[in-house]
């Protein structure tokens, strides 16, 4: 029986492998391959030989017309999407920071309390809150604005990055905080100048689970922003560009390829980064 | 996590004589005790006004506006329960929650079982494994809607694969426009998106098994499927566990791949829950009903993100036992 096991699992062992792997090298690259080689073919040429590389009649033409596509425009609209990914990320550490360290450092009830009201806030689904979301803007005037967008985008961040930032605060020993008050520093001055700039890793974490999240969001920038405001992030631009010219391929595809590019290229730089980043923040947060 | 026990019961201690002098040299108008509480007030007050502001009282204005007929103009009437009592004998709100259990179960089951083989083949530290799963995990970082649109410029109609298929004679196949088909595409895309985050998590936890234990399975004649399935798998249990609640609780979200993919259709056979409320909301009409949808979403999400917890709880039990 086990020799018999033996053999079987040696016969198989070289076959499976390999063309398990050949599936998933095919299953990840086809779309990129097919969205790549598209973006520089003419429509005639995606509708004839989708798959063909276009070594013959490779066109720039269509690209550059995204480039400088007067509506909608992708390359347009990274400025104002990586200015929110700023200020979010900005505005998120400057509150969740000093809330985590005074959760932290706190054995409270009500502190523990504290955390779980805004670990509730992660359980809310943001396709079922956006909506409510718009009212209450309205009745503090900021219904479509960009500062409306940006509060309901801290907000939502807010609940993980104080998560992960108290777990990681609760692992820094507690003298060092009663060595710098000793020193004279009070709490805040304590938090930013000692504390802070032990907490770079759970701050890279949170900046990467905040960056990717608010530049890939569609929902929040899609309604809470209307149309008229002529603010248009990556995905929104793209949703607007598209549901106008699906059947285009020539528009489809170079716009598509403008949207992916930055953040492929973000994360090929710093992958590591990043996929330990977004799995410490699901799992944990 | 010892480290932590230990800075806090430390903690608990030092307060007496630390207290006092935190706020004597500078406070004249507050005792020490007041002071410190006031700092540290300070220090959560604005997360919490943010949070509270743009989150829970959003919350309770759905819930509110769950419980009336308002239609977005008319004054709001206040109708009880009635609108969720019309959850249930809605056609098109059965249909969606009928939608999204069949991509948040079929979803769950393949992205858990793909992310295992996957994790498995790929658990060894070698160059060739960590690309794979690099490969295996980038869609993770691209928006949801993007993907969508890619896979609709490939599926579509006169997308790639039919084109090609035209070429050899064969009509359109109606990946994205038969109804039960465009269903399959979307769990397959969903799959194709979220099974590279399994293969990410299970690799940590298997790399984390002790090579003690496959050795002993191994000399006791095990094969290597009966290792896999007997030894690797239970002990890595806790965080299949995880994942499974984590992409369950993801997937019952499902909304901007619907939008690009297929955006509902064909006759709302793709149409999940999360888009039922936002198309609903834009009629405008129903706003009352479309806020129970809401609220009913929230429960559920809020019940299964309650098993997270505890499925972690138990983990770190596990963990630390």
């Amino acid at each position: 029986m086990t020799e018999q096991a033996e053999t079987g699992r040696a016969r198989r062992r070289p076959i499976v492998r390999p063309v398990m792997l050949a599936l998933l090298l095919l299953a990840m690259t086809m779309p990129v391959y097919l969205l790549v080689v598209n973006s520089f073919k003419s429509q005639d040429d995606i509708l004839g030989n989708p798959f063909s590389l276009p070594l013959g009649d490779l066109t720039l033409d269509h690209l550059a017309d995204a480039v400088n596509s007067p509506q909608y425009n992708v390359i347009r609209s990274y400025g104002f999407t990586l200015f929110l990914v700023v200020v979010v990320d900005v505005l998120c550490i400057l509150l969740a920071g000093p809330a985590a360290y005074a959760i932290a450092r706190s054995t409270s009830r009500r502190a523990q309390s504290l955390l779980l009201y805004f670990l509730a806030g992660t359980f809310i689904p943001g396709a079922a809150l956006v909506i409510p979301v718009i009212y209450v803007l309205r009745s503090v005037g900021l219904a479509n604005t960009v500062a409306g967008l940006v509060a309901h985008d801290v907000a939502s961040t807010l609940p993980v990055s104080i998560f992960l930032f108290v777990g990681f605060i609760r692992t820094i020993p507690a003298s060092i905080d009663q060595a710098a008050m000793i020193d004279g520093a009070g709490r805040l001055r304590t938090f930013w100048t000692i504390i802070f700039p032990l907490m770079r890793p759970a701050v890279v974490t949170v900046l990467i689970l905040n960056s990717i999240g608010i530049w890939n969001d569609f929902v929040s920038p899609q309604i809470l922003l209307s149309p008229g405001s002529g603010r248009y992030t990556v995905t929104t631009a793209i949703y607007a560009g598209i549901s106008q010219y699906s059947t285009d391929l020539t528009k489809v595809f170079p716009n598509l390829l403008l949207a992916v590019a930055p953040v492929v290229i973000f994360f090929v730089y710093m992958q590591r980064h990043i996929i330990s980043g977004l799995t410490v923040g699901a799992v944990k947060g | 996590m010892e480290l932590a026990e230990l800075t806090r019961r430390r903690e608990r201690q030092a307060p007496q004589p630390g207290e006092p002098r935190r706020g004597s040299p500078r406070d004249g108008w507050l005792p020490a005790r007041y002071r410190a509480k006031a700092v540290t007030f300070g220090l959560v007050a604005p997360s919490v006004l943010v949070y509270t502001v743009m989150t829970v009282v959003p919350v309770g204005v759905a819930i509110y506006l769950s419980l009336t007929d308002w239609n977005g103009f008319s004054d709001a009437v206040f109708i009880g329960f009635e609108n969720y009592l019309h959850l249930f004998d809605d056609p098109s709100s059965t249909s969606a929650w009928y939608v999204t259990a069949v991509v948040a179960g079929a979803g769950t089951v393949l992205m858990i079982g793909g992310g295992m083989v996957y994790a498995l083949l790929l658990k060894e530290r070698s160059r060739t494994n960590s690309f794979f799963r690099t490969l295996a995990y980038y869609p993770h970082v691209i928006s949801a809607l993007i993907l969508g649109f890619l896979w609709a410029a490939i599926l579509g109609t006169n997308g790639a694969v039919n084109s090609t298929l035209q070429h050899l004679g064969i009509g359109p196949v109606g990946f994205l426009f038969e109804e039960n088909l465009a269903l399959v595409s979307l769990i397959g895309v969903i799959v194709w998106a979220g099974f590279g985050f399994n293969v990410v998590l299970f690799v940590a936890a298997l790399q984390t098994v002790p090579a003690e234990l496959l050795e002993a399975a191994a000399i006791d004649g095990a094969s290597r499927r009966q290792t896999n399935l007997r030894v690797v798998i239970p002990m890595i249990s806790p965080v299949v566990t995880v994942a499974t609640v984590l992409n369950l609780v993801g997937l019952i979200k499902t909304y901007d791949l619907v939008v690009s993919l297929t955006n509902g259709g064909p006759a709302g056979a793709t149409q999940t829950y999360s888009f039922l409320i936002l198309a609903r909301s834009f009629e405008g009409t129903k706003v009352g009903y479309a806020n129970a949808q809401a609220v009913f979403l929230m429960v559920v999400c809020a019940v299964l993100a309650l098993l997270v917890t505890a499925a972690r709880n138990r983990q770190d039990r596990a963990t630390t036992s």
